[in-house]
This record gives C-alpha cells, structure tokens and sequence, in this order.
C-alpha cells in the first residue's frame, strides 16, 4: 500500500481541492454549529480527501467541491458532530466573508435584525433541512450535487428545500 | 391557494432547476394567479434576506496552514527531502503561502464587493417590475435609449438567432455610479450584463478571459475589453453562460467602440 502522494498528484490536490476550503469550513460550520468542532471536522475530512484521491477522477471544479463536501458532510455525521445539539456558538464577526463584512454600515444595521433572526432560524432547523439551505444558497450546488453530497434522490432533494424555506419563511413573519 | 407540491415547483423554478416546458406552464399559470405571484415574490424576498442574513466563513489561517502541512508531509514521506532542509523550506513555504494568500485576499474582498453589488441587483431585478426600464427586443431602440441617460453609449446586440434573445435594458447603480444593464433571456433564464467604461470605475481586477465566480447558486462572469468593463449574471448553467460571454465578446471585439469625449 502506497504512503503518501506522488508529487504531480499534491500538486492535483492543492489544485483541485484546496480552493474549496471555505466552501467545506462553512458547511462544517452549519453542520456543527460549533466553531472548534467544525475545524476539526475539515481536518479530519481534508486527511480523508488525501488519502481517497488518488480515486478521485473528476475533473469540473464544481464535482471536486461536492466531493469535498461529501466527504465533510459523512465525517461530521461520522463523528456524531453535525447532530450536537444545544451548544450553538453566537456569530464571530471576525470570520465573516469580505462580502458582508464590506458592507456599507447603514445597510448592515438595517439588516442586523433580519439577519439575526434568519441565522437563527437555519440553526434551529432539523440537520436535514439545514444542510440543503447551505449547499444550495451559500454553496451553490445543483439539485443533482446535492443529491449527490446527502445520497437522496433529486426528488426528496427538492422536497425538503421547499420545505426548510417554508420553515424559513415562517421565522422572518 | 397553493400547495406543497406547487411551492416545490416555484421553488425549482427560482433555482433554474425546472425543466423547460413545466417551466413555460408555471410561467403561464403565474401570469394569471395573483396569489401564487405573491407565493413567488415572497420567496424572492426570502432569497435576499438568505444572502444578507447568513454568512459564508472563511476558513482560519491555521485550518489552512495545516490540511497544506498535511498534504505536504504526505507527499514529503514519499519524495524525502533531506531532514536537515525540512523545517527551512516548511517554513519557507508557509511564508510564501501567507503571503500569496494575503494578496490574494486583498484583491478578492475588493472584487467580492463589486460581485456582491452586481448580484444584489441581479436579484434586485428579478422581482416584478424590476427587470427592465425599456422594454424592447430591438437593439436599435435600447441603444438610443441610453443617450441621455449615460455618458456612454453601450454597443447593444441582440442574439435571439443563436437562442439569446434581448429583452432590454436598464439603469442601475453600482459602487455609487450610474451602469448600463442590459437584459437577455435564455429559456425561464435571466440574463444580466453590467457594462461600464473601463476608465470610470472599479473593475474587479480581471482582465482577458471571462472569470467565473458562484454565490447562492448564481453565476458571475467578469472580463474586461479595452474599452468596458462587464459583469454577467445569472442561474443559467456556467457552460451555456460562457458561451454568452464569448458571443458579446465577439461581438464587442468586431465593432468599434467610440467613447463620446
């Protein structure tokens, strides 16, 4: 059995799978709600990428983010994280993307209520509805990715973002 | 009323994922139905509030440093550097490392703002009423409308032959500045492109070649021409979209564009 990567393949790795470690780190951060919790979630997940690389064979961006995430979504259930419970960490501003953290400060105060309530609403929401929201409006995935990533049918896919937005939609009224 | 099973399918239909003909049925029931219009802009509005109000997190430079630690070592047990090299040229690359991707973060938040403005008007104008100022297919009355309203005059093609068809254009702001936007349709798609002269403001740094980027299951695609800077936007898949941008790319690079002085 071989021990490592062969250089061209770390190269492949950094490559294809590293720029999707903000991608994998907010999943986590969902998933466990916790911010220690969610780093330990990537690492193992990333130690597990290395060593299923050499089987992976996609070549779209797009497949080598839900692979990662695949594989951060069954380290987090794995290790009995993604379902802890009550120790939901309040928001670390200092870790929030450029793109909000940019904003102009009158919206973000008009939107600080909004936001409050609405991110507590997806952290209440059941893990099953909550990870659909993150892969599908924060990440990004089609329909079919996220079938993928969860390893449910398109159908149910679309059933339960229809149903965690209705959810969603309850908490903002 | 409506009903699971419809709210699925406006749903599917917001995220691209509805197929063509369900789509143009949902579109003709939609026309005629007020309440499930209302279901739809509802679900407009929450789409907003979920890309103000839930943040993505970057991941921690020591997250970083240590999966990059990691595949390193993987490959080093392998390839064996001498052990006496090893901490100099870990250390070495870590450097290089932060301070590849402190430059790097600088020129992405300056850009993830611009794209974090061109996308908010995306959704902006996908409510109703919003999408368009002038509604025209044809280019020679969106052009002139324009005049008057720029200090540019935005070239405007229309590509209905190649299946693009233009719907027509607006006004809109960002970073403070008045744009031109014009309005393409492509299927249940919508299609925005944000054009602005290249001396006036701020471009997202990127040159060439269209850049792709994806928030909230959107696609931005950014390039500049000598002349315009152009953001495209839209649901539509990334493959469709880039073969957009090099129809206007196209287009953009056989005629001659003139700026009024």
């Amino acid at each position: 059995m071989r021990s490592g990567l062969e250089s061209s393949e770390l190269a492949r790795f950094e490559s294809v799978v590293l720029p999707h470690l903000d991608a994998a780190y907010t999943l986590a951060r969902y998933l466990t709600r916790n911010v220690h919790d969610a780093e330990d979630v990537v690492q193992d997940a990333c130690l597990r990428a290395l060593k299923y690389f050499e089987s992976f064979r996609g070549e779209e961006e797009t497949s080598a983010r839900a692979w990662l995430l695949t594989i951060v979504r069954n380290t987090a259930y794995s290790a009995g994280r993604g379902q802890r419970g009550q120790d939901a960490t309040e928001f670390d501003e200092t870790q929030h993307s450029g793109a909000v953290a940019d904003e102009h400060p009158e919206a973000a105060l008009l939107r600080a209520d909004a936001r409050e309530s609405i991110g507590r609403a997806l952290e209440r929401l059941a893990p099953e509805f909550r990870e659909v929201i993150v892969l599908r409006e924060l990440e990004g995935l089609s329909y079919k990715e996220i079938s993928d990533v969860t390893g449910v049918p398109v159908g149910t896919v679309m059933s339960r973002l229809s149903r965690a937005r209705a959810r969603l939609q309850e908490a903002l009224t | 009323m409506t009903h699971p099973s419809f709210e699925a399918q406006v749903d599917a239909y917001l995220d691209g994922e509805l197929a063509a003909v369900d789509a143009r049925d949902l579109e003709e029931h939609l026309a005629q139905c007020p309440e499930c219009t209302r279901f739809r802009d509802e679900r407009l509005t929450l789409r907003s509030a979920i890309v103000a109000g839930i943040p993505k997190f970057l991941a921690p430079a020591s997250l970083q440093q240590s999966v990059h630690a990691a595949a390193r070592s993987s490959a080093r047990r392998r390839f064996s550097v001498r052990n006496l090299w090893r901490p100099l040229a870990l250390a070495a690359s870590l450097a290089v490392v932060a301070l590849g991707s402190w430059t790097l973060a600088l020129q992405r938040s300056a850009g993830e703002a611009l794209a974090g403005e061109v996308l908010a008007s995306h959704i902006r104008s996908l409510m109703p009423g919003h999408l368009t100022d002038v509604l025209s297919s044809d280019q020679h009355t969106v052009k002139p409308w324009f005049n008057g309203r720029l200090d540019f005059s935005p070239a405007v093609y229309d590509f209905a032959g190649r299946g693009y068809p233009l719907l027509g254009g607006r006004l809109d702001y960002i970073d403070g500045r008045p744009v031109a936007v014009l309005v393409y349709g492509r299927r249940q798609h919508v299609i925005n492109v944000f054009v602005w002269p290249v001396a006036r403001g701020p471009s997202g740094g990127g040159k060439g070649e269209p850049k792709t980027r994806d928030h909230q299951g959107y696609h931005l695609l950014h390039w500049m021409s000598p002349d315009y800077t152009y953001w495209v936007v839209s649901d539509l898949g990334v493959a469709e979209l880039r073969d957009f941008a090099h129809m206007l790319q196209q287009a953009d690079s056989t005629a001659t564009v003139t700026l009024p002085g």
